[in-house]
């Protein structure tokens, strides 16, 4: 019979993979996933979580100490780590605001690193918006446009940071001449923690506003164009087409993009190191790599600010998955 | 709610057409105004073509300086503004003979690419699972592989970079001294578990959209449950699986962190584009020139990739479409 | 060719039991549809035989191979399947030899058996269309022909027409047939379409709620269904069902009595209680009843509606005062106090007309109304029967 044909020596391994309940089957496939990933993160993570629970050992031949429980969290988070600069410096004051910064703003890891998130996401999603609703018309050279618009997602992060970093360079680049004629930068941008701030800022936007656009645009294209034609009818205006119906249904392609626009942007490190440097714009995982690299030996604090930083992320994110819960639809 | 706003609508509307009517003895300025008044369709034409050529600008503009960053000669980089000061197209051979840039960037290639392999399939399984099979521990277990994207690489590094220079003994007929640090699997191996998250999740997408009468259909006819998954699941699944892909292609390609750390930034280490790049900044001068030619020539692929690939990035993100 | 055996067939989910201990016996190169209301599993029992659900209980054989532990594509089945489900990345040539070349048969030995098939679903000249430029019918077809070239020991088909319109339906449906006496391989057929069932099969399964209820030829299952469910089921529109107690040499409704041949009690004592089972077309209006051998006494009745099919007219009785007149969804007769009742177009008859019915006493079936089992069907002594003769009750399996 045909079907006795091709049985060949895997048949025994193929039999039982058959005949594996759909759950059994279900983990088989999921071992090569989970072993890389067990490799690559999960045994990295733990170990590293180990490592922020242990004392820094600043000299001898063991680079980490005796166990400290949460001690180097606690310090990270009062200001008292061997850090170069804290993660977050703050008193507080019994007169208004009540809270007093400890060293500028744009100095601060943490304030640094959401105002760069927040800002950055907002931009990047109006932006990213505007692009995605022009690449959805039908119009000659569409295609090109679209390349062009997508064009700086696909620039590697030190490409985009040579950019920058260049235009904004006082002797070589136009930017720092012109910001500061127009007076909102000082003489040398790259030096200032406040003006390197926004100048990553608008490197980080330029280039991911194209995966906002991308993935708006594809909640766009999702949407069923006789819709329009019925709230054409109805009389709706463009702005109340707008309103009713092309944002409610775009909007779960929206979350997911912010979702990753988010995570991507609380992690920011390539860009600053190739233009402005972690030591002018300190984000969370500068620290991180400053306390690893910086030659302190601070392993254990510099582990504890990895997991910190993933803990904020992990705040965000449960802002999404909440919204994504009232949000029917939702895929994941 | 809504009522009252259409009413409303149509009334404004009513009487726009009156206004037109009006106005249509006037100027031709004029009436173009009233008439974009009455009728807003009119006005967002030439609106839509300036936004248009605003985004071409901003985000094209910053390439054409680079270019002319790269023509002006070595020792005239002073304000390069609208055009070069000078002009040397030469550089785009120099920057080869400066540093072995082809080397970096086939190093970037063949990493990107065995990592984008890697990524597809092992995703597709992951994928599989996550889309079309219900187990206990589903939602737990996905939100496990979504957690690795909350920690900043750094979290990794250490232990990896440790496991990594350690002398293992059974690799050692395979890799030089047994150690996996300056070979291209130092960045295929994390690279391809750090992008691997997005990948499962556009393919779960995907492949849940998959009618089960095929599979069903594909297992009567012959197929093993993992056969189906590769001559039915994934064939018609195929702009989903393009567009991850493209995108883990693209991450590879463009990542930094482990990028910077993992090699010794030698050509011979398989270390990447990046490295490449930061090459011409020397102790004691830095070839901008060369280093904006070396970013035009290592954006090129990535330019090309875009312009054969957009359209499937877009109608693969666009997850849905398939039906029987 | 071969026989299909299904032993204790039961699937159960985490809380819910979809097939429940399912035992049959299908015949080399017969044809049995699995008919019932959807969710009955009757879908996961064919899934059973086709290997694409595993049973928790139970085996299935095919011929003499035990195939319970064996993946579909060792089965030596072929499917057809309720969304046709072509692969839409293939051109008909590759849909139709799919499995033969999965099987690495010969190049001319797949293009023989796909011409072959094709020939038989009239499908020449179409090799290299796909799926999506085809029509519903064609695609269906193109199902059909790849399920041929197989040459399965077993043809399973999941309603493998309910996507079809209406009139397609019924013309493929003849195709079916003609095709089963052409191949007369053993064919397993799914639907929830009685109509399907009655015309094609050799024999019909009713299954509801995971059990199976009665299996046996269409005709057999509407004329002697062996219990309520089978008899409300089978038939379109619905039989009539109504309440009664038994009395000596009579039954007792809330608005009419029926006797019966006292000389048959079996099953029967007076005092227990019964469900009349009536099929419409067994009622009969006073008047026209001279060629009813068994009739009834005289019921009155009131007409209520009347919808005229063409070829019949369905007149819906209302039988005692007061009468509570709410319908059936399924249509039919829904409450005590209705009857429905089938009549020649040309009779002469009006809404809200009183009149004199009479059932046919030979044609009258008895169920219990706690189990629901088939108690008699057919109210005369089986001496007396000229029409169908009693045969007893069916096995409830």
């Amino acid at each position: 019979m045909a079907t006795e044909r091709d049985r060949g020596r895997l048949a025994p391994v193929v039999d039982w993979m058959e005949n594996l309940s759909e759950a059994a089957y279900a983990y088989l496939l999921l071992i090569p996933s989970f072993g890389l990933l067990a490799l690559v993160a999960f045994y990295p993570l733990i170990s590293t979580f180990w490592m922020s629970l242990l004392e820094d050992q600043t000299r001898g031949a063991e680079p980490l100490g005796g166990f400290v429980g949460l001690e180097n969290y606690i310090n990270i988070l009062t200001g008292d780590a061997r850090l170069a600069r804290q993660f977050v410096d703050i008193g507080f004051t019994g007169s208004f605001p009540f809270v007093e910064l400890g060293v500028g703003f744009f100095q601060q890891a943490l304030f640094v690193t959401l105002a760069f998130a927040i800002l950055n996401v907002l931009f990047t999603t109006l932006i990213g918006f505007g692009q995605a609703l022009v690449l959805d018309k039908d119009f000659r050279g569409r295609r090109w446009v679209r390349v062009a618009v997508i064009i700086p997602w696909a620039v590697p992060i030190v490409i985009q940071g040579m950019i920058f970093y260049l235009i904004f360079q006082p002797t070589v680049g136009f930017g720092a001449d012109l910001m500061s004629w127009l007076g909102l930068f000082g003489s040398d941008p790259l030096a200032s923690s406040q003006d390197s701030f926004f100048i990553i800022l608008i490197a980080d936007v330029w280039k991911t506003s194209a995966f906002m656009a991308l993935l708006i645009l594809a909640g766009l294209q999702s949407v069923d164009r006789s819709l329009y034609d019925v709230a054409k009818v109805s009389g709706a205006s463009t702005w109340q087409r707008f309103k009713f119906i092309t944002f409610p249904l775009v909007l779960p392609a929206l979350l997911v993009a912010m979702l990753f626009r988010t995570m991507d942007a609380m992690r920011v490190y390539g860009l600053i190191e190739s233009t402005a440097g972690c030591t002018t714009v300190p984000s969370l995982t500068c620290m991180v790599v400053e306390a690893m690299f910086g030659g302190t030996r601070i392993f254990g604090t510099a582990a504890a600010v990895a997991f910190m930083t993933a803990a904020i992320i992990g705040v965000f994110i449960s802002v999404y998955i909440v919204k994504f819960r009232d949000q029917e639809g939702g895929v994941y | 709610m809504a009522a009252e706003t259409e009413t409303e609508t149509i009334e404004r509307e009513a009487t726009g057409e009156q206004k037109g009517e009006q106005e249509r003895n006037r100027g031709p300025l004029e009436r173009w105004v009233g008439d974009s008044i009455s009728d807003p369709g009119r006005a967002y034409k030439p609106m839509f073509w300036l936004v248009t050529i605003f985004f071409l600008f901003t985000t094209l503009f910053p390439f054409y300086w680079l270019l002319m960053v790269a023509l002006t000669p070595e020792g005239q980089l002073q304000d390069v503004w609208l055009t070069p000061n000078g002009f040397n197209p030469g550089v785009f051979i120099e920057v080869f003979e400066i540093l072995p840039f082809h080397r970096y960037m086939f190093n970037s290639f063949v990493i990107a690419t065995v990592a984008t392999v890697i990524v597809l399939l092992v995703a597709s399984l992951a994928g599989y699972v996550f889309g079309r099979l219900s187990f206990p521990g589903k939602g737990p277990l996905m939100l496990l592989v979504l957690l690795v994207s909350f920690f900043p690489p750094a979290a990794f590094f250490i232990p990896l970079n440790d496991l990594f220079n350690t002398q293992i003994s059974i690799l050692e007929p395979v890799l030089s001294d047994g150690s996996i640090y300056n070979t291209p699997y130092a960045l295929i191996i994390p690279l391809s578990a750090i992008f691997m998250p997005l990948a499962i999740f556009i393919l779960t997408t995907f492949y849940s959209q998959i009618p089960d009468g095929l599979e069903d259909a594909a297992r009567v006819e012959g197929t093993t449950r993992l056969g189906a998954l590769f001559r039915v699941i994934i064939p018609l699944s195929a702009p989903g699986v393009a567009t991850a892909g493209v995108l883990t292609f693209i991450g590879v390609y463009n990542e930094f962190f482990f990028s910077f750390l993992m090699t010794d930034g030698q050509p011979q280490s398989w270390a990447p584009i990046l490295d490449g790049i930061l090459g011409y900044q020397g102790q004691y001068q830095t070839l901008y020139n060369a280093m904006a030619a070396a970013s035009i020539i290592g954006v090129l692929p990535m330019a090309i990739l875009v312009v054969v690939a957009q359209e499937k990035i877009v109608s693969g993100l666009t997850a849905g479409g398939l039906k029987e | 060719m071969a026989n299909v055996t299904l032993e204790g067939i039961t699937k159960r989910y985490e809380d819910v039991t979809a097939v429940d201990d399912m035992n049959m016996e299908i015949g080399d190169g017969e044809f049995v549809t699995f008919v019932g209301p959807s969710g009955c599993g009757k879908s996961t029992t064919m899934e059973t035989i086709a290997g694409l659900t595993k049973p928790t209980e139970g085996t299935v054989h095919i011929g003499e191979r035990d195939v319970t532990r064996l993946p579909p594509k060792d089965r030596n089945i072929a499917m057809v399947f309720q969304n046709i489900a072509l692969f839409p990345h293939m051109d008909v040539y590759d849909n139709i030899s799919f499995g033969l070349r999965l099987r690495k048969y010969d190049k001319d030995e797949v293009d023989r058996r796909v011409e072959e098939a094709a020939d038989i679903v009239q499908l020449e000249g179409m090799m290299e269309r796909m799926p999506e430029e085809m029509s519903g019918g064609q695609r269906q077809r193109v199902a059909i022909a790849r399920a041929l070239v197989r040459e399965p020991d077993v043809f399973l088909m999941d309603e493998p027409l309910a996507n079809l319109d209406a009139k397609l339906r019924v013309h493929m449906r003849t195709e079916l047939q003609r095709l089963h006496r052409r191949l007369d391989t053993t064919i397993v057929y799914v639907t929830h379409d009685q109509a399907e069932a009655m015309t094609m099969s050799d024999r019909i399964a009713v299954i509801n709620a995971g059990q199976l209820m009665q299996i046996a030829p269409p005709l057999e299952c509407y004329n002697e269904p062996a219990n309520l469910f089978v008899a409300g089921f089978i038939g379109s529109p619905s039989m009539n069902f109504v309440e009664a107690d038994v009395r000596s040499g009579e039954l007792e409704t809330e608005n009419f009595t029926i006797e019966f041949d006292p000389a048959t009690t079996d099953g029967l004592a007076p005092g227990d209680r019964v469900t009349i089972g009536v099929r419409p077309e067994d009622v009969y209006l006073e008047r026209t009843a001279d060629g009813v051998e068994h009739p009834s006494g005289l019921i009155d009745a009131r007409t209520d509606v009347l919808e005229p099919m063409g070829n019949e007219v369905f007149v819906y009785l209302v039988t005692g005062d007061d009468a509570d007149t709410s319908m059936d969804v399924e249509g039919g007769a829904a409450t005590d106090d209705q009857l429905l009742m089938s009549v020649d177009p040309d009779t002469e008859i009006d809404i809200d007309e009183d009149v004199s019915v009479v059932l046919d006493r030979s044609r009258v079936h008895l169920f219990d109304p706690d189990t629901g089992t088939a108690l008699r069907h057919g109210l005369i002594s089986a001496a007396s029967a000229t029409g169908t003769p009693e045969r007893g009750v069916g096995d409830t399996d």
